[in-house]
């Protein structure tokens, strides 16, 4: 019986990622992510997919960039539509959530 | 710890989350997620699709991605920078050589970009165009900042009127650019009063000190006396240039073609106006400052030296989301030879003597289409040919039908233009006549499409003639002016669909579209479409002397006059010669295959028929001809042989026909052009013909090809040993 648990556990691994982890990033999916790259731009869309180089996709992604290098300066935007952030140009990545939700993602540093 | 966790973007105050939200860096959580992920696995919604999702933008890949930041943030700090500096330098000389680079560098942005490429990388590419009031301060720089933008809209507003530019669609894109700077419209008097000043300031070096009076005493142009003389020259044939060819715009614009004749004045001025650009290239590569450009053939200024204020990626944004693909601009060189190119066309299409005649009107197109004329001066044609659905904008559909059919001016006025029929005709000469003005790879597409609907309209006008007039076929004479009318139009229509086939068969040649081992149902094709159009154009001609010859007034027919009457008028002499050449060619090809093995079509993927379908599938679609598909073409060529063809050698005919009709084309020197060379290719084939037969089946080291070294068309049979 007991053996037969540990099979089917692990066979519920091997089918779906389904760790702790991963599911609780699936739960990002759709939120707002503000992502900064290497040039100074930032790029706000709702989060549809990420793989597991860290290469994410943005939907309806509008870009934010900085008139001038030297902050403060006014930001002009852009709209892009559907668009893939390699992970070697990602500077940084957050996500639009609730003073709740941000400290259960403390948990993460 | 804590601190990195609150740690908001330095962007979150203009970038703001939701009023109850706040942005949380995820990146950790995103890390570990991803440790946790299998190869290949994708965190995704339901919505997902991979296919879909391959259509994403890449951010950073400079193929997709224009607003990759490279030098500047945004215009105004590639400006504060000093991109363009105005002055562009505080030393006069420099500032002189610097705005000729300028002006050079404008020049060969401005042919690339008629060469098909967006305004926003070659024309807009200049800093100095991006905001007018900049250059206010600097009158000369400003002056031709103002004609260059009016220079550019001018022709793009040419383009989009003619409205056939689809494929060159690149050519109108100005979004975001401003072409329409303040004042843009009186930038002649500024460059008048520009010019003016300059031509005084050559006057006042060129005169001796002695001699200068203290009225003409005015500021040099620039700081060094020795180059006095040269800059001044080389500035006016420059301001000089573009004055004129403002000009030339704005008159081949002025309705119904009123303008042409000063055009031709204008275009003159331009092109002697560049060659005096040319030879200043000598007196500027010699006194440029500082180092050249690599390779002097390649060079994009006279001087060699780089232009100051262009940079392609300041207006990126404005343009698509995706980059424009990378362009090289064209040389100094190529850029005036461009130009000249261009006012050349344009002066053909001013000394057209806007004949009434569309048989003369469809020749000159066709004529000028052999040039290959760019984009600029075919989009001027199609404007001047047709303005206000009229022809030329004065001559209205109907009374060019009634010349074309051959109709007496009587008519010009008959109620039958109203009809629906007659109408749509109209419309459909209109649209051929667009059509005729795109380039080769557009137009032999449209002309293959309304084929169909030249038949239909034949139909539909038969129709309703049948209708009205019964089967009777006599045009008796005025008695009923309707029914001549239809008559006359019909035989018109049937006539124009089969030129119209002609030309779709013939661009393929200038297409390459055919492979040599097509030749063979081509050149059958040809000759079956040539027959008929012969055969209509003959029609038409012979009704119509008809008519006109019961109108006149009875007397006996001298023999003189009947023996004008049975001779054949040299325009279907001259379809007749080609006739021959096109049967010739099909049969020596065909006796090729038949006997020799040659030529064969060795593609496993289709065959002979599938390809036959392919190559004439619009023209079957439409009945062009009635009864003729494949089978008609095996028929006609699978007992071709060479001992047949020696017998009637089809080549010395079309050669006797050539030298026969020369003396009615004395007042038409392109078409004894043509003619002459149907008679060199006609006598190369007739002996290429003999050696075949003496020779060929013999000797296997024969080699024959089809070469096109005289006509476009009609090949010259080439014959060889290997």
């Amino acid at each position: 019986m007991e053996e037969e648990m540990e099979i089917s556990s692990s066979t519920q691994a091997t089918e779906s990622s389904s760790s702790d982890i991963v599911s609780r990033a699936r739960k990002l999916l759709f939120r707002r992510m503000l992502v900064g790259i290497k040039d100074g731009r930032f790029f706000l869309g709702s989060f549809h997919c990420i793989d597991k180089q860290g290469n994410i996709i943005l939907q309806d992604a509008v870009e934010y960039r900085n008139t001038h290098r030297s902050s403060p300066s006014p930001m002009e935007q852009r709209c892009l539509g559907l668009i893939l952030i390699p992970s070697s140009c990602r500077t940084s990545c957050h996500v639009d959530c609730s003073i709740e939700e941000q400290l259960s993602l403390l948990k993460f540093q | 710890m804590d601190r990195h966790a609150l740690h908001q973007p330095s962007s979150s105050s203009s970038i703001p989350a939701t009023a109850n939200t706040v942005w949380a860096d995820a990146s950790s959580l995103l890390e570990a997620a991803c440790k946790d992920l299998r190869d290949g696995e994708l965190i995704h919604g339901e919505n997902f699709n991979l296919y879909a999702a391959m259509s994403a933008l890449e951010i950073m890949d400079p193929k997709m991605d224009s607003g990759i930041v490279n030098r500047y943030c945004s215009f105004d700090e590639a400006i504060e920078d000093g991109v363009a500096p105005v002055p562009i330098s505080s030393d006069k000389t420099t500032d002189v050589q610097c705005m000729i680079d300028i002006m050079d560098y404008l020049l060969t942005c401005e042919a690339t970009w008629h060469k098909g490429h967006s305004l926003a990388q070659t024309v807009f590419s200049c800093a100095y165009l991006l905001r007018p009031e900049r250059t206010s301060s600097h009158a000369l720089l400003h002056s031709y900042c103002k004609v260059i933008r009016a220079t550019c809209k001018a022709v793009i507003t040419v383009v989009s009127d003619a409205r056939t530019h689809e494929e060159e669609d690149l050519f109108t894109m100005a979004y975001g650019l401003p072409l329409s700077g303040d004042g843009d419209e009186k930038c002649l008097s500024l460059l008048n009063a520009v010019e003016e000043n300059i031509s005084r300031q050559l006057r006042a070096c060129k005169a001796p000190s002695s001699k200068r009076k203290p009225l003409e005493d005015i500021e040099p142009l620039q700081t060094n006396s020795d180059l006095e003389e040269g800059y001044c020259k080389a500035l006016l044939c420059r301001l000089r240039f573009r004055k004129h060819f403002f000009h030339v715009l704005t008159c081949m614009r002025r309705p119904q073609g009123r303008g042409l004749e000063l055009a031709r004045k204008h275009i003159a001025s331009c092109i002697s106006e560049l060659g005096i650009i040319l030879k200043s290239a000598e007196f500027l590569m010699s006194n440029a400052y500082g180092t050249c450009e690599d390779g002097t053939e390649d060079r994009t200024t006279a001087s060699g030296h780089q232009a100051i204020g262009f940079d392609a990626s300041l207006n990126s944004r404005i343009s698509a989301p995706t980059p424009p693909r990378s362009i090289k601009i064209l040389s100094w060189k190529k850029a005036i030879e461009y130009f000249e190119k261009l006012l050349h066309d344009l002066d053909i299409i001013c000394s057209y003597p806007l004949d009434p005649s569309l048989e003369v009107l469809l020749r000159f197109v066709a004529q000028f289409q052999k040039a290959q004329p760019d984009l600029v001066a075919r989009a001027h044609l199609q404007l001047l040919l047709v303005q206000d659905g009229k022809l030329y904008g004065r001559c209205p559909m109907f009374s060019l039908i009634i010349r074309a059919a051959r109709l007496p001016e009587v008519f010009l006025h008959h109620d039958i233009q109203k009809n629906e029929y007659v109408v749509q005709l109209g419309q459909l000469v209109i649209n051929m006549l667009k059509i005729l003005c795109t380039n080769a790879a557009w137009q032999r597409r449209k002309l293959g499409k309304i084929l169909q609907d030249w038949r239909v309209i034949y139909v539909q006008i038969e129709l309703a003639f049948r209708k009205e007039f019964g089967e009777g076929s006599s045009v008796s004479n005025g008695e009923n002016a309707s029914a001549r009318i239809l008559k006359h139009i019909l035989i018109w229509v049937e006539e124009q669909t089969y030129w119209i086939s002609h030309r779709f068969l013939v661009l393929g040649f200038e297409l390459e579209l055919y492979s040599p081992s097509e030749y063979c149902m081509v050149y059958w094709y040809l000759y079956v479409v040539l027959i008929r159009l012969a055969e209509k154009t003959h029609l038409k001609m012979t009704v119509s002397d008809g008519s006109a010859k019961q109108k006149g007034k009875k007397r006996k027919d001298s023999p003189k006059d009947l023996a004008r009457d049975t001779r054949i008028p040299p325009a279907i002499l001259f379809l007749q010669c080609q006739i021959c050449l096109a049967e010739g060619l099909t049969l020596l090809h065909a006796a090729l295959r038949n006997e020799l093995m040659v030529l064969q079509s060795p593609s496993p993927f289709n065959s002979e028929h599938e390809r036959f379908i392919q190559h004439f599938e619009l023209l079957q679609k439409a009945c062009i001809p009635d009864h003729i598909s494949y089978p008609s073409f095996k028929e006609s060529t699978s007992c071709a042989r060479f001992s047949t063809l020696v017998m009637y050698n089809y080549f010395k005919d079309a050669q006797n026909i050539a030298k026969e009709v020369r003396s009615g084309f004395s007042n038409d020197p392109d078409r004894l052009a043509e003619l002459r060379v149907l008679e060199q290719v006609a006598e190369h084939n007739s002996i290429a013909l003999n050696v075949i037969c003496q020779v060929g089946a013999l000797d296997p080291s024969l080699k024959v090809s089809f070469e096109f070294i005289h006509h476009p068309c009609f090949a010259t049979v080439v014959v060889k040993r290997s």
